[in-house]
């Protein structure tokens, strides 16, 4: 077998090239590993991981199950960003991987992974390269090597093969189940030296390739030499082809026998390095193993399957597990009995599903597969032929959205159901521990899976503010342990009137994967929920965005936080050009700021504020020509600015004085009315405009009004401009009064002048207009309250000699009209039936 | 036949020598009656590598039918099974095409075929009589005129059916009982009107789904059937292939001597590409016409001009007189279809002038035309 190599240290190295998943792989693996016997299985896979192979191969583990690796760059190894890694590692029963644990452990041999630990692979690799691609679930599988070459490409073409994975199945999986292993395993690695001769070696260095197989080939002769007590001593090897050679100085008995198992992508350059001894690209400096994370987690063939996105190799893992199990138990055609079993069953489910898949369909989709095979020169039909028969035999009628159903149901056997298990001693991440610990503490059940239910006074008990603290970390992190029913929504601003909070949780496997996949943020529910606030903040592009963060952080009682979220939070208020995300911001913060005493924070919030407040009044001047539809949020907006900047005028400067002494001169901060009058400035330079939105004209004269910088004559000015205007301009009259009403709605009672314009443009306008206008008028006066509304009516009746009482009455309908009615009814129907 | 007096020469006559060289070499297990074996039938449409040699010579397959590889191997397994094959999809996906192929291997003949139309009657699909012959001497098989769907059963070669859903839904249903009991009875001719099938029968159908005036199919029929559904080509370099390839052989059909511009080709194929997908080569968003985008459309389009330049002009491709024929190709369905197709010279064509020029620029140029 060319995979072979000696070396001097005693041993007799034999590396076995494999993709990732593949049952002819695991197969030929455990094979070799029965008839050679080797003292070591060494395998491809950081070794930060090989604490974790007990728990591996344990009897109550059950795959699928997935390595999980967590690095904290918190050295900058990676990159100046220090940010959060974390990649998946699964394997599957016919992983060629955990094929070689099983059987080597079985021997009794020593069994290591020898690969660099994941932090060390990612400062190896380049920005966007390598497991530093960005876009996908991350995964340490790299079979995407062996797939991606243009050789690849040229051989799918010529072989007529639809793509990589056709291919492969066709002359690996198919043929290596009948093919001798050495045959095999040469054809194998013929393939890989192609796939790596026409990879160049920039690439090669840029994916950390380099430094990884470096390090996997030291990991190799240290393990060699320790089995054979010959550490220290180098010997040149003589590698060469037909590798049974005897090693020069030692004997048949002294030979330890080395078994590697690794990605066939990197088998040449090992077999390169290990005859040569060339240990050059070896990083020079690991990083640190404290921010390294590894734990085992339980795995589903849905997050394996290729096709759900997901980077792990081959598609149709359910698929392959049925194979599998037939290869296992020495089956003769099993791929044959999988792809009748597979048909079948989607029979059976689409009857269940829609009821039209008859037996003779299923027996012409059995010959279809095994026709196509036939056709395509394969000893047995594979996936490929499987989905092609379930095509052309079950679907009826053009293939599209609406008849693709069978298509579907195949595609989810093929997919396969499994959910892996993981044994009492694998170990779990802190962040899980916290989570067990806290609901501990706070009496919170999660030995069932039923739903609970607890109510939380959180503004007067401290441990209620705690839990809710708990609830809402755990709500942020997404892990759908708890969902809040009730309670003040700082993020909606609804229901802030409530005390108390209710809510209701429940435990299920779903959170220990939630968690799991959180534990790269931190180790504790306070860090994890901090780093994934960090890094929301980052990825934040609007204030509105960074301010509901920032009420988040106030519900998880992310006190230490604060600070830094404060100093992304002035970024992004200085970098946001959106009016209505700045003015959703300052409502976000003016909340925080009036509530955070009830959640019991300290939090000095005034200069975010001030900076929003700056840059509002920079954008409003230009607020004045927004479309309708935009009209009540802008409105809304500048009515909040002017109460925001009201506030700060009549706090007392001194008093943020004196807040601020600490941090800065006081003269950093313009006095208010500065605000003030850049505010009223800004409406001013609005109302200029001659296209402005009459509701917003509406709402600035109301708030010049209310604010003492425009008499009620200059506003009743600019409301006869309306009503004298040229028809359209009339029209918007209605939109005016709801602005203005808005801004300012004690004008009305302000002598009855406004009443009285009212009055006149309603009786102007026909009853086609007036309806077409009824909804602007009503929200118009939805901001009286009815006692007002009583007021006004009564105010307006009086201008038609009619007593408000009067209005109120309603006028009978005499008897006849009913009779009237009834008659005409009985006469329709009658017609009716006449025809 | 001789293929040189004929408008549009039969599969089987135009690739003679093709079939002639694949069946000499044919060394495939043959379902009974085949002319060649799937594997052949396979080589024949897909085309070979390498070319065929025989009696001295050596012939080269070329590539018939370009687009999903896998969806022809299936016809050919479904028409060696039991069940009829289904070809549906959208107008100008080259079905037909594909039938006329897969028969022409299958049975060296092509044109065993009902045309379904509105009119289509249950007597054409399976037998009618010469009345002078029936009155003279009573029902017997002489009387009888066989349709293409009788003379497969009886010599066990296959049935084309075009346009299945465009014959009335109980016509289409006279076809159920043949295909499951592969039996057809003309009780007029007593004991010996039963005909059986022999081996090698089955029926092609083709089917358009999106047309106006379509029929449904009964479930019944549906199940007798394997559906392949024919998408229309999603790559621009293949539906340029394929224009290049088309041109080249109605040009030679009509003894035309004119190379094919590959440059006008790829135009038309993007446009077509473009229009039809709804996005550009660069990322606009493009109003698709109502019109059927097809790539036999575009091949019409190209032939068209070819013709004009041919016999009107100096022998070369005028953009302006291509732009004519896009325009008679729209303007088919609906008047907004040209609003569309203009917005999309005025967006597309014209940043594509300006970062190409040359014939791009001629393109745009040429959107004068489009009124």
């Amino acid at each position: 077998m060319e995979t072979i190599l000696r070396r001097q240290e005693m041993a007799e190295i034999k590396l076995l090239p494999v993709r990732h998943h593949s049952p002819a792989c695991a197969w030929q693996v455990r094979r070799t590993i029965r008839d050679w016997q080797p003292h070591a299985v060494l395998i491809e896979g950081p070794d930060s991981a090989c604490g974790l192979i007990p728990a591996m191969l344990d009897e109550a583990t059950k795959a699928p199950f997935a390595m999980y690796y967590s690095y904290d760059d918190t050295a900058g190894a990676v990159s100046e960003e220090k940010e959060k890694y974390r990649c998946y590692y699964p394997f599957l029963d016919y992983s060629p991987e955990l094929a070689a644990l099983r059987a080597g452990d079985a021997l009794g041999a020593k069994v290591a992974f020898i690969d660099l630990p994941y932090g060390d692979i990612l400062a190896a690799s380049h920005a966007g390269r390598g497991m530093r691609r960005e876009g996908e679930k991350s995964s340490y599988n790299d079979d995407y090597l062996l797939s991606r070459s243009a050789y690849v490409q040229r051989l799918c073409e010529k072989t007529g093969l639809r793509s990589f994975d056709e291919f492969w199945e066709k002359y690996f999986e198919l043929e290596g189940l009948e093919q001798e292993t050495e045959t095999w395993f040469d054809n194998l690695l013929t393939y890989c030296r192609q796939a790596r001769e026409s990879t160049p070696r920039e690439q090669l260095e840029e994916e950390g390739c380099l430094a990884r197989e470096a390090y996997m080939a030291a990991k190799i002769l240290e393990t060699a030499r320790q089995l054979s007590g010959t550490e220290g001593k180098h010997r040149k090897a003589a590698g060469e082809k037909a590798g049974t050679c005897r090693q020069p100085a030692g004997t048949e008995e002294g030979l330890r026998r080395i078994l590697v198992v690794t990605g066939g992508f990197h088998t040449p350059a090992l077999a390169r390095r290990l005859e040569t001894g060339d240990l050059t690209d070896m990083p020079e400096k690991l990083v640190s193993a404290r921010d390294q994370g590894v734990y085992l987690m339980p795995y589903s063939m849905e997050a394996a399957d290729a096709l759900n996105g997901y980077a792990s190799g081959m598609p149709f893992p359910g698929f392959y597990q049925e194979i599998w199990g037939h290869v296992a138990e020495e089956g003769e055609r099993p791929y044959t009995d999988t792809v009748l079993n597979m048909i079948v069953h989607t029979g059976k489910a689409i009857r269940r599903a829609e009821g039209s898949t008859s037996t003779y369909d299923e027996i012409c989709a059995c010959s279809m597969a095994e026709g196509l095979a036939a056709l395509r020169g394969k000893s047995q039909p594979g996936a490929y032929e499987l989905r092609d028969a379930v095509l052309s035999c079950f679907v009826k009628g053009e293939y599209n959205l609406a008849t693709d159903e069978p298509m579907r149901l195949l595609r989810r056997q093929m997919t396969g159901r499994q959910v892996g298990e993981l044994c009492r001693d694998a170990g779990e991440p802190p962040l899980l521990q916290d989570f067990r610990m806290g609901c501990k503490r706070y009496g919170l059940q999660t030995a069932s899976t039923l739903e609970n239910e607890v109510t939380l006074s959180v503004f007067s008990k401290q441990k209620h503010r705690q839990i809710s603290m708990f609830f809402h970390r755990l709500l942020f992190l997404q892990t759908s342990f708890a969902r809040r029913v009730k309670g003040p929504n700082l993020q909606t601003g609804r229901d802030r009137n409530l005390m108390r909070e209710i809510w209701k949780y429940k435990w299920s496997a779903q959170v220990m994967a939630a968690l799991i996949d959180a534990s790269v943020y931190g180790g504790t529910l306070e860090e994890a929920a901090t780093g994934l606030v960090m890094e929301s903040l980052k990825k934040a592009v609007y204030a509105r965005e960074g301010a509901l963060l920032l009420s988040q952080v106030l519900e998880m009682g992310l006190e230490r936080q604060a600070e830094q979220v404060y100093g992304h939070l002035s970024q992004l208020l200085v970098s946001d050009t959106d009016f209505y995300s700045l003015a959703d911001a300052l409502r976000s913060m003016t909340m925080i700021r009036q509530l955070q005493r009830l959640y019991d924070f300290q939090w000095d919030i005034q200069e975010p504020l001030q900076i929003c407040v700056r840059r509002l009044l920079g954008l409003l001047p230009g607020m004045a020509r927004v479309k309708e539809e935009d009209m009540a949020r802008c409105m809304e907006a500048v009515k909040l600015l002017y109460q925001v900047i009201g506030r700060m005028e009549r706090e007392d400067s001194p008093v943020v004085n004196k807040g601020d002494r600490d941090k800065g001169p006081a003269e950093e901060t313009p006095p208010d009315n500065v605000l003030l009058d850049g505010y009223f400035e800004a409406l001013l330079t609005m109302d200029r405009d001659s296209g402005i939105q009459p509701g917003v004209h509406g709402c600035i004269h109301g708030l010049l009004y209310g604010g003492g910088r425009e008499s009620v004559e200059q506003t009743r000015q600019v409301c006869r401009g309306y009503l004298t205007g040229t028809g359209e301009q009339l029209m918007k009259t209605a939109l005016f009064f709801r602005g203005l009403f808005f801004g300012a709605k004690d004008l009305v009672f302000a002598g009855d002048d406004f009443l009285r314009m009212l009055d006149e443009f309603l009786c102007r306008i026909g009853e086609e207009d007036f309806m077409r206008l009824l909804p602007e008028l009503h929200m118009a006066f939805t901001y009286f309250t009815p006692s007002e509304t009583d007021r006004i009516a009564r105010t307006a009746a009086g201008f038609h000699g009619e007593s408000g009482r009067r209005l109120q009455e309603r006028q009978a309908v005499p008897e006849a009209w009913y009779l009237y009615g009834r008659e005409l009814e009985r006469y329709a129907l009658e017609e009716m039936e006449e025809r | 036949m001789d293929e040189h007096k004929l408008l549009r020469p039969p599969v089987e006559v135009r690739y003679r020598e093709e079939l002639k060289a694949l069946k000499a070499t044919d060394t495939g297990k043959k379902p009974e009656n085949w002319q060649l074996s799937p594997r052949a039938v396979r080589t024949f449409i897909l085309g070979s590598k390498t070319p065929v040699s025989y009696e001295g010579g050596s012939v080269t397959i070329g590539k018939k039918y370009f687009g999903n590889d896998a969806l022809v191997e299936r016809c050919i397994i479904t028409l060696a099974g039991n069940r009829g094959l289904m070809l549906v999809g959208e107008p100008g996906t080259a079905k037909t095409m594909l039938s006329e192929l897969l028969s022409a291997a299958v049975s060296g003949v092509s044109t065993n075929t009902i045309q379904g139309t509105a009119g289509t009657t249950e007597d054409m699909i399976k037998y009618s009589w010469n009345y002078a012959l029936l009155l003279a001497k009573g029902p017997s098989r002489e009387a009888l005129v066989p349709s293409p769907l009788y003379v497969g059963m009886e010599q066990g070669i296959l049935t084309r059916f075009e346009e299945i859903t465009r014959t009335p839904a109980e016509v289409q249903d006279s076809l159920i009982s043949v295909l499951s009991d592969k039996v057809l009875n003309v009780p007029e001719l007593g004991d010996g009107g039963i005909l059986f099938a022999r081996p090698g029968f089955n029926v092609i159908g083709t089917a358009n789904t999106r047309d106006k005036g379509v029929n449904e199919m009964s479930s019944a029929l549906k199940r007798r059937f394997n559906f392949e559904t024919v998408m229309p080509v999603r790559e621009v370099a293949l539906e340029k292939q394929i224009i290049i390839n088309e041109v080249q052989n109605l040009a030679a059909e009509s003894h035309m001597d004119m190379p094919v511009d590959e440059d006008v080709a790829e135009l038309l194929a993007s446009t077509y590409h473009e229009l039809r997908e709804g996005v550009s080569a660069l990322g606009h968003r493009i109003d698709s016409p109502s019109a059927v985008m097809s790539t036999a459309e575009a091949v019409s389009v190209y032939y068209q001009t070819m013709i004009g330049g041919y016999y009107y002009g100096d022998g070369t491709m005028d953009v302006d007189d291509l732009v004519q024929n896009l325009v008679g190709a729209l303007s088919k369905e609906n008047k907004e279809d040209l609003t569309r197709v203009k917005d999309y010279f005025n967006t597309v064509i014209r940043d594509k002038a300006n970062k190409e020029g040359g014939l791009w620029k001629r393109y745009y140029d040429a959107r004068k035309w489009l009124k």
